[in-house]
Formats: structure tokens, C-alpha cells, sequence
């Protein structure tokens, strides 16, 4: 297994699965208390629509599916404050949408292209240099926000209105918490595809849930969930020579479950937070 | 049970012919009424009467859409983050989820980050100001403790305690009793007036229990989509005007209780 990790592809990939897990742990957070789930996986799909449209008419992917992703989670964003639709009702309508534009965009190519697969099945494993440094740099950007703004986004998840109500400008924190979310699964899509991102947004926030009582707690446990299931998950793909996307969820899953059987929360007795 | 200020009381909350609703819908018509600090007001009413409109507005989140409304002196529409931090709030029960993993020194704490701003981290002198928030609720070895683990009154208090860490001039409560026994909503309701005359803050308190009310609030308003009435209890709590609003056969018995009278023994 040592010699695995002196090559250089595999250097890339480790780095590339913790800064995502990393990032999209720290994310999730967010979204699982402020009840975001179902919009962050419909944002995945809309930006697999983005990188189809943009191998169709050969513009940059990157690009197209930071646009598709953010008009994405904007539009739910609106539909949520206005309260006019129901949330999962109006995702659900654009999350279905979007992947039918994805496949009508694939469906125009002329060529097989194997690429705009790797977007939807991910493969940590073939990232190259310049997407690693893409990823860095995005990931810069999310968690430097996440660190400049993080007491208005868990004041937010806790209660927006509350939040709100106390001087917090809550409103321009839910739009930054939904372009964070964007974001990230845009950087996260090459690596793990379309289909299992969020469940790397999901699953490390719901693990570290089931373990402690304390916000800062919860933090600190997803994220290093996050990034150990990420590694421990691209090192099991190379050494059984499986895909690298469904062995890091496959394993975080594990991981939940045995959160759950060890959970504290479901002990009678009283705890503190940690 | 009045304040400590009475002589030179200064209007805080003015609302001067203000309606508030939505295009076609409105939930509370043409209010005029000044709140002075130092009062404590219980605002009552029947569901839907707009109380929780009356709460929106207070808290500068629902802009009148005739008239106008004045919190500190600034047009609410108008009002800014540092404004609003001076309004403590304590939501109804079941808006926040209080099993929520978070512990109850982090949920007082967010009490400080409005008034914070942006881009500071809490320190030391935050620490302290909510640790004295929950040492005037009386939570104060309880600050590692899950807000989920604990009972209902205790959560009050610890919510109570997160409006106090704002250091506000104003206290505005959404029925803090509901859904709490008896005992308890007597010691929330009693630490609400200890608060009101230790810290001298203005209180609003809504509520659907005038009884338990009646004997410590300065003024009651009584809102029916509109300022049905408002002035002191003897003043508001009349059987003619309870009848019209509540529209039931309520009678106030001879120790003050005001009940539905009841057709089968009468």
C-alpha cells in the first residue's frame, strides 16, 4: 500500500479527496441544521446540466456549472423566502429539470464523450494537476467564508427569523449559505460526480449529529468524519481497485450507521455536550 | 409592578395610523399607538387577531404598508441591524427547534452576534455578558448543558437569557407561557417582572392567559385586526368589551378570574 502513495496520480487524488471531504463536510453542517438537503442535491443535478451544455457547445465546464449551480440554489432560495410554494415541491421541479436538460444535452452530442460521464460518476483518481488547483482555490473561498461569516450562519441554522430579529442580517447570510453549497458541489462534482455528492455533504454533519449536543463539537467531528471516510475511502478504491465515488459514501455510510447504534442521544441518560 | 420609570417616560415604539399585511390582506388596520420605555404591556387578543403581526412589526421585519412606525425614532423601514439588537425576542414555542444540538451557553451567545456586526469574533467581554444573561435567569451552571435536555421552563429562561445578552431596551415575548405547567408559567412569568424592574426594560408581553397577566402588566392592548382597546386592566378587561371581542359569554367572577361562563349550570 506504500508504494501506492508514491505516485504522483495518487498524491493528487488523496489531496483532492480531503479538500473535498474537508469542504463538504464543513458545508453540511450548514445545511443539514438549516434543513437544506434536498436543495443542495437538487443544485448537483443543475450543474451536471451546466458541464453537458458547455461539452455540448464546447465552452468551459467549470464555468457553466458554477452558473447552473447558483441559479439553481438562488431561484430555491427565493421560493423559500417567498413562501408561495412549498420547498420541496419547487425543488423537486427544478431538480427534475435541470437532468432532463442534462439529458437532452448529451442526447445532442454527436460522440460518446466519456468525460461528461465522469461528471456524473466522479473518479478522484484520474484529477488532474490544474483541477486540483481549482479545487484549492475554490476551497479557499468557501472556507475562508464559512470563517469570516460562521456565527451568522449557525445563528441562521439555528433560527433565521430569530437571527434576524437580533441584528443578524439574516437574509444576505441564507443567499451566501446557499452560494457556499453551490460551490461546493461544483468543486466536489469531478471527484465524486453528480449522483453521490451530497451524500458527502450529508452524511459526515448527520454522523457528527448523532455524537454530540454541541455546535462547535458537531463542526470539528463532521469535518474530520469528512476527510478521514474521504482518504480511508480513495485508498480502499486503489488498493480493491473499485470506483472511488461509491467506496467514500459506501464508507461514510458505515460509519453513520455505527454513529447511530453508538449514538448517546438514544442512551436514557442525561449528557452533557460533549 | 410598575417600573422604576414612570416620571419622564420617552416613546420607544410609535405607530401612527400604520396597517400591516399583505396587498389585499390585512392583519392589522390603521394602529396608532405609542409604546413609552419602562412600560409593561401585555398585548392580548383572539387567534388571528394580529398579534403576531404586531410582533413582526415591533421587530422591524414587516414594513407598514400605510402609515407609519417609529422604533428608537427611525422609520422602520429604515432600521438597522444595531437597532434591532436592542429588541430582545423570545419566539413562540415550536418555532425554534429546541433539540437543536447546540449547548446553552453557544444558544445565549448568539444573542451577541447581531449586536456584534459583522466580521468580529466573540471574546471575553461576550463570554461574560451572557454568563450575567444567565446568571439573571438563574442558568448559570447550566452552561454546558444541551438546550434538548432541558425541561420547558428551563428553556425559557435560557431563551430569555439569549434576548438579555443583546443588552436591550426592549423585551417582546410571544407567549413565553404556552405550553408550560402552571408553576412554571407563574416563576417564567415572575423572572419576566424581575427583569422589567431590576433592568428597567420595556416589555411586551403577548399572550393568550390574561389571567395570569392581569395583575402585573401596566397597560393592556387588546387587538381584534385593529386596536380594540388598551389602557390599564380595569380599564380593558370590561365583560362588554371581552364579549365583543372574544365573542363568548365570558364572565370575570368575583376573585377577578375572567372564565366561559357555562350553559349547563346556568
Amino acid at each position: 500500500m506504500l508504494d501506492l502513495l508514491t505516485y504522483d496520480f495518487m498524491q493528487r487524488s488523496l489531496l483532492a479527496a480531503a479538500l473535498v471531504g474537508g469542504l463538504c463536510s464543513l458545508i453540511g453542517v450548514f445545511v443539514v441544521l438549516r434543513g437544506l438537503a434536498f436543495v443542495g442535491a437538487g443544485t448537483a443535478h443543475a450543474a451536471f446540466a451546466g458541464v453537458a451544455l458547455a461539452y455540448l457547445m464546447g465552452w468551459p465546464p467549470l464555468l457553466l456549472a458554477i452558473l447552473f449551480g447558483l441559479v439553481t440554489v438562488w431561484i430555491s432560495g427565493w421560493v423559500e423566502e417567498k413562501g408561495t410554494m412549498k420547498l420541496d415541491v419547487s425543488i423537486g421541479i427544478l431538480y427534475t429539470t435541470t437532468m432532463a436538460l442534462a439529458i437532452l444535452f448529451i442526447g445532442l452530442m454527436k460522440t460518446y464523450n466519456a468525460e461528461v460521464y465522469g461528471y456524473l460518476f466522479g473518479n478522484v483518481l484520474s484529477v488532474t494537476p490544474e483541477e486540483l488547483r481549482t479545487i484549492a482555490g475554490l476551497s479557499v473561498v468557501v472556507v475562508g467564508s464559512i470563517l469570516l461569516f460562521s456565527k451568522e450562519l449557525y445563528s441562521i441554522a439555528f433560527d433565521q427569523e430569530m437571527a434576524e430579529a437580533s441584528g443578524v442580517p439574516a437574509r444576505r447570510m441564507f443567499f451566501l449559505l446557499l452560494t457556499l453549497v453551490a460551490l461546493t458541489v461544483v468543486v466536489s462534482l469531478k471527484t465524486v460526480g453528480a449522483i453521490l455528492v451530497f451524500a458527502m455533504v450529508l452524511i459526515p454533519a448527520s454522523t457528527a449529529y448523532q455524537l454530540t449536543h454541541s455546535l462547535s463539537t458537531l463542526t470539528w467531528y463532521s469535518l474530520i468524519i469528512g476527510i478521514v471516510c474521504s482518504v480511508a475511502g480513495v485508498l480502499f478504491s486503489a488498493l480493491w481497485d473499485i470506483p472511488s465515488g461509491p467506496a467514500i459514501v459506501l464508507l461514510s455510510t458505515l460509519v453513520f450507521f455505527i454513529s447511530i447504534v453508538l449514538s448517546p442521544k438514544r442512551s436514557r441518560r442525561p449528557l452533557l455536550a460533549n | 409592578m410598575s417600573s422604576l420609570v414612570s416620571a419622564s417616560r420617552q416613546p420607544i415604539i410609535r405607530f401612527d395610523h400604520a396597517s400591516f399585511g399583505f396587498p389585499g390582506v390585512i392583519a392589522l388596520k390603521d394602529l396608532t399607538l405609542t409604546i413609552d420605555a419602562g412600560e409593561f404591556v401585555g398585548v392580548i387578543g383572539p387567534n388571528g387577531s394580529g398579534k403576531t403581526t404586531l410582533c413582526k412589526a415591533v421587530l422591524g421585519l414587516m414594513a407598514p404598508l400605510e402609515g407609519h412606525l417609529h422604533i428608537f425614532d427611525c422609520a422602520c423601514e429604515e432600521l438597522r441591524c444595531h437597532h434591532r439588537a436592542k429588541i430582545g425576542y423570545l419566539p413562540q414555542k415550536g418555532v425554534v427547534d429546541r433539540n437543536f444540538p447546540v449547548t446553552v451557553l453557544e444558544t445565549v451567545m448568539m444573542g451577541r452576534y447581531g449586536a456584534m456586526g459583522l466580521f468580529k469574533r466573540p471574546g471575553a467581554a461576550d463570554r461574560k455578558i451572557a454568563m450575567e444573561a444567565l446568571a439573571h435567569v438563574g442558568m448559570e451552571g447550566h452552561t454546558d448543558t444541551a438546550l434538548g435536555h432541558l425541561s420547558g421552563g428551563q428553556q425559557q429562561r435560557v431563551f430569555i437569557a439569549r434576548a438579555l445578552a443583546q443588552q436591550p431596551q426592549v423585551l417582546l415575548l410571544d407567549e413565553p407561557t404556552t405550553g408550560l405547567d402552571i408553576t412554571t408559567q407563574h416563576n417564567v412569568l415572575e423572572l419576566i417582572e424581575h427583569l422589567h424592574q431590576e433592568l428597567g426594560l420595556t416589555v411586551l408581553l403577548v399572550t393568550h392567559d390574561i389571567n395570569m397577566i392581569r395583575a402585573r402588566v401596566d397597560r393592556l392592548i387588546l387587538l381584534k385586526t385593529r386596536l380594540y382597546a388598551a389602557g390599564p386592566p380595569t380599564d380593558v378587561l370590561r365583560p362588554d368589551i371581552l364579549r365583543d371581542v372574544y365573542g363568548k359569554d365570558l364572565v370575570i367572577t368575583d376573585n377577578d378570574l375572567i372564565i366561559v361562563e357555562d350553559y349547563h349550570h346556568h
